[in-house]
């Protein structure tokens, strides 16, 4: 059962928020307590853009817990338009494609279950970019 | 400064008959075996997973009570895979604040307890749960992120990143605490099974069962002692590789090198955290053993092996080889170190070490620690 | 009178129309091979591929993609959206909406109306239905409808050539800032089981023949010649024809029954390159339409869902659809970006195999 656990950290997932810290004027994702990078809990909830590019991604084969279904599973290092940088898996991936550089974007997927009764978990991931924006 | 007195290893393996606890005893008790002792102060455990899979409170004490010497005080320290270097890092300042005259370090952790599948979803937990740990991304997901990144960077290949696990692999051949003791070929490693691309079979630590266990004295404890621990370095660092600046920069690693104000020149032996070939490499060239795109390169060309233009690392084999019980690992790694500076390692000796060091990292390095010992 | 004499007043229209077609396809050919079907079952149905959800896709996913490009397109502001319904006959729970996981994840919360709602096809068109009605009347400012299905069919029944996923969706809102206003609307409705899915039971089952004339044939006819009626509007007053295609067929057989050429249906028929998509089958034509549709074009939208009913409604496209179709990604784009795949992996991510259970 892990119901709290996925829902009180549900918004940023869902809408794709980042924290700007006012006092350093860095970005972060996903929004924590205090700013990574100075400490400061000064920090506002901002939209992040929903582009960017693959700087680096792998193909999963031993992929954990009871997930086949997702195998084999691509994961990415994604850094967005504004350089604020993300690891999340990817999605509609044909593995061969697959390159760094390549223009990806946001979408919302299923991230996890809990089980075959609980609940289901949803969350960013990204793909390939579709042709306009 | 605290002196290593004695240690005990069991040799990392799929150990399905012993518990966590029964290896914890193992290990424990060859530690004490040649020491003659009435008391402990403290029986540090580190220990990662044991806590998850025997689902045990005061882990510690029970391990303690069942020694048969008197203990006054256990706990357990969790660091995840730097659980071990942890537990140095308390004990030495437990030492130096005369708090303690002797504590024993043991390091324990079991990886074949569950079926794979399951085993890499808890290990998946060295990562950020609540960022990377989100998504599936395994036990080596972001560290091949770091991989790819590393090859495209410097232009280094596939083949030339082999010959860390080649070297794992010849040096743990000659360690009887190993877990894998045959070796590999560029070849073998670049074709064997991918885990989480690039990053193959080869290119990881097995899954084990493991102990060590260090005996650690205060000054005025006369005796044999093996060796010197003078200092535990530590540094925290980033939730996530996203969050660097340079995803490839451990920067925690950085940190304790600068402050221990390491020369490379100095150090003659060296356990490394080589969870992956890219850990090891990056490892490398963050304590300024190798400059930045090169290490592959230096271990291929023998720089790090006996007889090496550079310290001898890994000499036990590396978490690749001699195997990687996470929470036990730095426990193994200060033994391994402190035999070499006595002249003891039953592997591949270092010529008269003088200097050694033991660095363990938590995953990306989310913690970073780095343990400097001297020959007596 | 249910539907009134005169012709209705409404004051609303679509603000932003979305879109979303999974890049999976499989090949009706595909399926005919594993189940020993002869091509001319499949040809007949004039469908060459059906769009397939991705493992970690459903209904929901889906859903929203689609609200969040006809969020794109209407430009609004999410927080000013009073309604989010959703419609759909594989909701990914059978108790707990999925109209508020999509109006949380699209920002209209926590000062909305969230519903989900079931009638087989036409649900998504309910929705809109009664997004037109809260809208008009003033209690809304903006409503959100929803069409979207991970479509069910049993594996080896003919309704498997077909049955695929989509989603289409609808930003309603004020008649002065739609791209398409909504000139009348009739709906025919009675109880005629052509097509069902019993409770707890993953497979619908349906009557085949029985589904044409006594169902998609009557209840469509019915809607539309009743819109007809009460506007006066005749066939030739429209640019577009759009039905409720469960097949290539019978939206090109009903047309030509009322009396539309064939031109007119061809720009609103998705089904033959990615199958039905059951609550987003006409929507997703209708989406389709205003991706291209000029000012003052005049649109006929018929949605037809088992059980049965259907919907006729008479749209007229205004100056504000040209800035707003490049806004978001179009159907074609989504029809363009397409992965054959085979029954194996079909089955895989339809979750067809028998598996321990998980968790």
């Amino acid at each position: 059962m892990v119901l709290p656990v996925w829902w009180r950290k549900r918004i940023p997932r869902y809408r794709f928020v980042g924290a700007l810290c006012k006092e350093c004027g860095r970005i972060h994702y996903p929004p924590r307590n205090a700013c990574p990078y100075c400490g400061s809990r000064n920090l506002e909830l901002i939209p992040l853009p929903r582009r960017g590019v693959l700087e680096s991604y792998s193909i999963v084969y031993s992929v954990p817990g009871d997930n086949r279904l997702n195998a084999p599973l691509p994961i990415g290092l994604v850094r967005l338009e504004n350089g604020v940088r993300v690891v999340a898996e990817l999605t509609d991936v044909v593995p061969e494609k697959l390159e760094n550089g390549i223009e990806v974007e946001a979408v919302i997927r299923r991230i996890g279950e809990d089980g075959e009764t609980g609940t289901i978990l949803y969350g960013v991931k990204f793909r390939p970019a579709l042709g306009r924006k | 400064m605290a002196y290593v007195t004695s240690v005990g290893l069991v040799r990392v393996n799929r150990n399905y008959h012993k518990s966590p606890r029964d290896l914890a005893f193992e290990a424990a008790s060859k530690a004490l075996e040649n020491v003659k002792l009435d008391t402990i102060d403290y029986v540090i455990v580190a220990s990662s997973l044991t806590y998850l899979q025997a689902s045990q409170f005061d882990l510690a004490a029970y391990i303690a009570r069942e020694l048969g010497v008197h203990v006054k005080s256990a706990f357990a320290i969790e660091a995840g895979e730097n659980s071990g270097l942890a537990g140095a890092e308390v004990a030495l300042n437990l030492i130096r604040s005369h708090a303690a005259e002797r504590i024993l370090l043991v390091g324990v952790d079991k990886l074949t307890e569950y079926i794979s599948n399951k085993t890499y979803k808890m290990i998946q937990a060295i990562y950020d749960t609540e960022s990377d740990a989100v998504y599936n991304v395994g036990h080596a997901g972001p560290m091949a992120l770091l991989m790819r990144l590393y090859m495209d960077r410097y232009g280094v290949d596939r083949e030339t990143l082999a010959h860390w696990p080649v070297m794992m692999h010849a040096h743990g051949k000659e360690n009887p605490y190993a877990m894998l003791r045959f070796t590999v070929t560029p070849d073998k490693v670049v074709n064997a099974m991918p885990i989480a691309e690039p990053i193959t079979l080869l290119d990881a630590y097995p899954l084990g069962d493991g102990a060590a266990a260090v005996l650690l004295s205060s000054e005025d404890q006369g005796g044999d002692h093996l060796a010197r621990l003078s200092e535990v370095y530590s540094s925290i660092g980033f939730q996530s590789i996203a969050l660097r600046d340079d995803p490839l920069s451990i920067e925690a690693v950085g940190q304790i090198a600068r402050e221990a104000g390491l020369n490379p020149e100095d150090i003659d032996v060296a356990e490394i955290h080589d969870s992956f070939t890219i850990t090891g490499i990056l490892l490398l060239e963050e304590l300024g053993f190798a400059p930045r795109g090169k290490a592959a390169e230096m271990v291929a060309e023998g720089a790090f092996t006996k007889g090496g233009s550079g310290p001898l690392v890994n000499a036990s084999g590396g978490l690749k080889a001699r195997g990687h019980p996470k929470g036990a690992t730095g426990v193994y790694m200060l033994a391994e170190v402190a035999m070499q500076l006595a002249g003891t390692f039953p592997g591949i000796k270092a010529d008269s070490p003088r200097k050694g060091i033991a660095v363990g990292v938590n995953a990306h390095g989310s913690s970073a620690r780095l343990a400097f010992l001297e020959a007596l | 009178m249910a539907n009134s004499e005169n012709k209705q007043v409404i004051n609303a229209g679509i603000v932003g129309w979305g879109a979303y077609i999974p890049m999976y396809r499989l090949p009706t050919r595909e399926i005919a091979r594993v189940w020993g079907w002869p091509e001319h079952q499949y040809k007949a149905l004039n469908v060459s591929h059906k769009a397939v959800d991705g493992p970690d896709e459903d209904s929901t996913t889906m859903g929203y993609e689609a609200a969040y490009n006809a969020l794109l397109r209407s430009g609004i502001d999410p927080k000013m959206i009073g309604a989010v319904f959703f419609g759909s006959e594989s909701k990914v729970y059978a108790v707990k909406p999925s109209a508020t996981l999509i109006a949380e994840m699209i920002g209209a919360t926590p000062d909305t109306m969230a519903s989900d709602l079931e009638f087989a096809c036409r649900a998504g068109s309910e929705g809109l239905k009664a997004s037109l009605g809260l809208v008009s009347s003033g209690m809304v400012r903006y409503a959100l409808a929803i069409g979207s299905d991970t479509s069910q069919a049993e594996p080896g029944d003919v309704l498997e050539f077909t049955a695929s996923s989509g989603a289409a969706a609808f930003i309603v809102g004020p008649r002065s800032e739609s791209a398409a206003i909504v000139e009348d609307t009739y709906t025919y409705v009675t109880d005629t089981p052509d097509f069902w899915r019993r409770a707890e039971k993953p497979y619908p089952r349906h009557g085949e023949g029985f589904t044409g004339e006594p169902a998609y044939f009557t209840h469509i006819i019915g809607a539309v010649k009743g819109l007809f009626e009460r506007t006066g509007l005749k066939p030739e007053d429209f640019d577009y024809a759009i039905f409720h295609q469960p097949n290539g067929k019978f939206p090109l057989k009903v047309a030509q029954r009322l009396g539309f050429p064939k031109e007119k249906v061809l720009p609103g028929l998705v089904t033959p390159y990615i199958g039905n998509t059951y609550n987003a089958s006409a929507l997703l034509g209708l989406a389709r339409v205003l991706d291209q549709a000029k000012p003052g074009q005049r649109i006929l939208l018929a949605p037809f869902g088992s059980g049965a009913g259907s919907d006729a409604y008479s749209l007229v496209v205004t100056d504000l659809v040209e800035e707003r179709q490049d806004k978001a990604p179009k159907v074609d784009d989504y029809l363009a970006r397409s992965y054959e795949i085979d029954y194996a992996l079909y089955a895989k991510f339809r979750r067809i195999y028998v598996m321990l259970p998980r968790g």
